[in-house]
């Protein structure tokens, strides 16, 4: 069932306060975060979040299209390695 | 085998008895393993042609060159396919294939050597290097930005890295 619109999107408190603090320093840092379930608003674009899987910290750099959607979705708990063979990455 | 070959699939056994082989392809578009014939095997057996016939579950089926009974395509059956680095197309800038940038010396701004580059990751924000240090505990994940990764040097075998501060 989806959530309730009145209530608003759901965000641990400390990830708007570290969210925060960070943009307000304006510095280059990668903000730690555990609250896999928290939402991805518009004020978080453009700083990078490190996200706990349970193992480790995942940096998660947030761009426009990610609102709305939660941390965890870009930090998973699998890790699958595969091969390289022609598989490109692009520096953004 | 040479260091300027990348895997680019492997056989998967038999399909039916006429000849075809099942191949698996590590390629990011499955088909294009076609492309990049010759393709090449450990003990140095090469492929000249791959004509794909069609797909099965998990593979793709192909007629190679030099298989021509079911007993030839099931004695190859796990064997890995390799194919020539220059085959792969061109990139444009800041455009890279894992198989280059996996290995290469990671140093920070400074000279100091952070580690090498073990794999490349995509969990769908953006690429990260996963970095396997000589003084790190476990590997870590540098978001492949142009802030982060400010230059990678293909030639020289090294990029260098500005990584964010609570990273290392």
């Amino acid at each position: 069932m989806a959530r309730s619109v009145w209530k608003g999107p759901f965000v641990d408190a400390y990830v708007l306060k570290k969210a925060e603090a960070v943009r307000e320093s304006g510095k280059n840092e990668v903000i730690k975060i555990w609250s896999r379930r928290s939402t991805i608003l518009p004020q978080f674009v453009g700083l990078t979040f490190a996200v706990y899987n349970g193992q480790k910290h995942i940096p998660v750099n947030v761009t426009e299209d990610m609102i709305g959607q939660k941390f965890g979705e870009y930090s998973p708990t699998r890790t699958y390695y595969g091969h390289a063979a022609d598989k490109k990455a692009k520096r953004k | 085998m040479s260091n300027d070959r990348v895997i680019v699939g492997s056989f998967a056994g038999a399909f039916g008895v006429r000849g075809e082989t099942r191949i698996k392809s590590f390629c990011a578009d499955p088909a294009a393993i076609a492309d990049y014939t010759p393709l090449y095997t450990e003990d140095g057996r090469s492929f000249t042609t791959v004509v794909l016939t069609g797909q099965a579950k998990g593979a793709l089926i192909a007629r190679v060159d030099g298989i021509v009974t079911k007993e030839d395509a099931d004695a190859l059956k796990g064997v890995n396919l390799f194919a020539d680095r220059s085959h792969l197309p061109n990139l444009p800038d800041d455009e890279y294939y894992h198989a280059d940038l996996i290995g290469l010396e990671v140093v920070d701004t400074g000279g100091t050597v952070l580690g090498h580059v073990k794999s490349v990751q995509n969990h769908g924000a953006a690429d990260l290097l996963e970095i396997h240090g000589p003084g790190l505990k476990t590997t870590v994940l540098l978001p492949f930005t142009l802030a982060a990764v400010p230059t990678v040097d293909l030639a020289a075998g090294r990029i260098i890295a500005d990584p964010p501060d609570g990273l290392f």
